[in-house]
């Protein structure tokens, strides 16, 4: 079995991870009390240290090299190549390709920085991985146990309004989510019309990607946002840049799809048997409003600090984790296994998310410290070259088309970060560029979000799409074919509108 | 109530034609089609991870698999026996018990792989569940089993799994459901065994006149059982025991030389079902016997 074999490694990553934790720590306390010296074991110590009191980790940022961020972009090239170039191969083994880079960063780390790397491997885990992945889960079981039943129309008014309802649905229940309840009964509808392909380009432009713009449970970039420090609500900064994004390719659309539908003569077979829409599993949308509050209580209330191998974690956050597993938990025992069986629910994208993105999260430090280095680290020439907020829009934008949105939001959250507030904490720096310079927070995550939809690569969800329209015979452009055919055509000329009206 | 269209579910994994062939020796009990099925977990060919859909690689299981089947349907119609191949892809149980409705089965006939560490200790697998959850009768197959007996570990086959079915019954209706469903035997099964335990937990601390009074009682239904059978044409003994009821029927299945097991699935409340597992479903998972279970 593949899953047992992958999670060994993935558990044998964690432990040599956390086992050596506070062994290393003290050794390291130790040794650097006796010798007072040695860069590297000082800016570690310093790394320690600042933990403890909650400030930035910019020393260990100053020393890395750029080429300890070789192996996040080996793990991002995986992501990106090895699905075209040995499909068959990354379907069985990415689990061990994730883990491999994962350890090709974390053993020579560990070893070199010691307490510091430690620290920063755990901090990483459980600030960031630990809850991105919680709340995936969460919103990928609950969404799972929705259940659109009944026959529809694919005509271009009808496709239409499902696009708008998922882009709607998708800043609250995750672009997964959204995609996922609509994608089938949106392929269903259509089954009688000749030309789909477009459709499902569509779907994943506004569904699976624009559509999640609006709050942190919409798009996984957001909320590693949230998990940073910005405020939920802020993101509805971004409505304006959303919505014309949105008003743009859904006219396009339109347009598109009556085209289509006049050129194949297309009518409703008559003998189709007619089901009343209805929707199952409603009660999950009270689990979905319980996400949507654990994770407002988060940023709302303070319930003081906790110290987990030697992290310090906000007892809210902890709290909310907890709550997302249990209405995870509520929504797997309320919902009737045929439910989801009939959703053709599986937990094969949920593991596939959590596998990869250990490798993404623990081969981004460097990068991650190096930004947060500002001037003062080896990525000082990017923070030179990313001045206004267009750079960011693009910049950020162009890589989320090839590279996962998530990482990539984080890496110029902290360009940002490291170019206007070097020598801040986090939790100075933050509130600043929410407020002083939200314009290049905007472009951020604007970009981040708008950009994934330019590849198949771009937001998890995009594949999931792409897979479930392949698996019921409808045809899909290549990698290749996709940003020629659709996002050259129909994105980039929209962004640049964006670009030009916001940034 | 006899079996005239039969599905048989299939991995392929090694002895799957020896089961097959096991089955058909229903074909003396009125056997007419066998589905033969095969699906292809989604999980296989789809979510390739950043990728799209192995469209290629559903191609070949599919081709492969009908290659298989193709080769297996000689030997069915040899028998004088209809068959039908249906391969698809999607999550297993759901599509075994769809098609099963589909194609209005009498039976499903599914092998039970081997099982890990975790399926030892968590009754809930996947076979399990379509124990569960099938409307239609469903008989686990076990063509090659090795099991523990008084510290000994021994290998069984089950080649002639209707020679001396064993009917454990506990008197609720399931029990009664599957004792008609015994005369779709008739004219294959030599021998029906009826066996009834008194539980060891219902019979804790009661007084002697009371078991006795319960033991006659077993017994007379056991005769009465006995006799529906034996009406039917066909010929019927009967055992009574008293104990831990999975461990009593395991034993009693070994003494008196049972061939397979059948009984009616146990009714419990959803909680207890899922993770504790009814007695047929422990009889299902534990004995080295193919279990055939009625609803």
């Amino acid at each position: 079995m593949r899953f047992p074999k992958t999670m060994a490694v993935l558990l044998f990553l964690l432990c040599f991870f956390f086992w050596p934790a506070p062994m290393i720590a003290v050794t390291h306390a130790s040794d650097t009390a006796d010798t007072g010296h040695a860069p590297e074991n000082h800016a570690a110590h310093d790394s320690t240290e600042a933990s403890a009191h909650g400030s930035g980790h910019a020393n260990l940022g100053e020393v890395l090299p750029l080429w300890s961020c070789i192996p996040f972009a080996c793990m991002l090239l995986s992501i990106a190549l090895l699905p075209l170039l040995l499909p068959n191969f990354w379907h069985h083994h990415f689990g061990k390709v994730s883990a491999f880079w994962a350890a090709v960063l974390g053993v020579p780390f560990l070893w070199i920085f010691k307490g510091g790397a430690v620290y920063e491997i755990l901090h990483i885990i459980l600030v960031d991985y630990v809850p991105f992945i919680i709340l995936l889960w969460s919103l990928y079981t609950v969404s799972g146990g929705i259940l659109l039943r009944g026959s529809l129309r694919g005509t271009p008014v009808v496709n239409t309004i499902i696009l708008i309802i998922g882009a709607l649905l998708a800043s609250w229940m995750g672009t997964t989510g959204a995609a996922m309840l609509l994608i089938r009964p949106f392929l269903r509808a259509n089954n009688y019309r000749k030309n789909r392909t477009f459709m499902v380009v569509f779907f994943i432009f506004l569904v699976a990607n624009v559509g999640g713009s609006l709050t942190p449970l919409g798009d996984p970039p957001l909320f590693l946002g949230y998990l940073h420090g910005v405020t939920f609500f802020w993101t509805f900064k971004i409505m304006p840049h959303m919505l014309l994004v949105s008003v743009l390719l859904l006219i396009i659309y339109f347009f598109l799809d009556t085209y289509h539908y006049r050129k194949e003569s297309a009518s409703v077979p008559s003998e189709e048997a007619k089901e009343a829409l209805k929707i199952e599993g409603t009660y999950n949308f009270l689990f979905l409003g319980g996400v949507v509050g654990s994770v407002l209580m988060s940023g709302m209330v303070d319930l003081g600090e906790i110290n987990i191998l030697g992290i310090h974690r906000a007892v809210q956050d902890w709290l909310r984790d907890g709550i997302l597993v249990l209405l995870g938990i509520a929504s797997l025992i309320a919902t009737p296994i045929k439910l989801r069986e009939d959703n053709e629910f599986t937990w094969f994208p949920i593991i596939e998310v959590a596998y990869l993105f250990i490798g993404i999260f623990i081969t981004m430090i460097p990068c991650l410290l190096i930004l947060k280095a500002g001037t003062h680290g080896e990525l000082a020439f990017l923070i030179n070259i990313v001045e206004k907020p267009y750079h960011y829009f693009w910049v950020t934008g162009a890589l989320s088309s090839f590279l996962d949105n998530a990482p990539t939001y984080l890496t110029f959250f902290n360009t940002a970060l490291g170019s206007f507030y070097s020598g801040l904490t986090e939790a100075q720096a933050v509130p600043l560029l929410m407020t002083e310079n939200a314009i290049y927070l905007k472009a951020i995550s604007a970009g981040a979000v708008f950009f994934g939809a330019c590849s198949y690569i771009g937001n998890a969800p995009n594949f999931m799409v792409r897979s479930i329209a392949e698996e019921t015979g409808t045809p899909m452009p290549s990698f290749f074919g996709y940003i020629i055919k659709y996002s050259l055509i129909y994105l980039v000329p929209t962004f640049a509108i964006v670009s030009l009206i916001f940034f | 109530m006899i079996f005239k269209k039969v599905l048989f579910h299939t991995h392929f994994r090694e002895l799957a034609l020896n089961s097959l062939k096991t089955i058909l020796e229903l074909k003396k009990a009125g056997l007419e089609s066998i589905i033969l099925t095969h699906i292809i977990p989604r999980d296989e060919v789809s979510f390739v991870p950043y990728g799209g859909y192995l469209k290629e690689t559903e191609n070949q299981l599919k081709a492969e698999a009908r290659m298989r089947f193709e080769d297996w349907q000689k030997i069915i119609a040899e028998h004088g026996i209809k068959s039908r191949i249906r391969i698809e892809v999607g999550a297993p149980n759901a599509e075994i018990l769809s098609i099963a409705e589909e194609e209005g089965v009498d039976l499903i006939v599914i092998g039970r792989k081997k099982r890990t560490l975790v399926e030892k200790v968590y009754v809930g697998s996947h076979i399990m569940d379509i124990l569960r959850r099938s409307p239609v009768p469903v008989l686990m197959s076990k063509y090659m089993v090795q099991f523990e007996w008084e510290n000994e570990q021994l290998t069984r086959t089950n080649d002639h799994i209707f020679d001396r079915p064993m009917l454990a019954t506990d008197w609720s209706q399931p029990s009664e459901n599957a004792l008609q469903r015994m005369s779709a035997l008739k004219g294959l099964a030599k021998t029906i065994l009826v066996v009834h335990v008194i539980d060891a937990k219902l019979s804790k601390g009661m007084s002697r006149d009371r078991l006795s009074e319960i033991e006659k009682e077993s017994k007379l239904r056991l005769k009465n059982y006995c006799r529906k059978i034996e009406k039917s044409g066909m010929r019927a003994e009967y055992h009574l025991s008293a104990g831990k009821t999975v461990q009593e029927l395991v034993r009693l299945s070994r003494d008196h030389k049972a061939s397979m097991i059948v009984m009616g699935k146990t009714g419990k409340d959803w909680f207890s079902e899922y993770w504790l597992g009814g007695v047929s479903h422990q009889i299902a998972e534990l004995s080295e016997l193919p279990a055939l279970l009625i609803p």
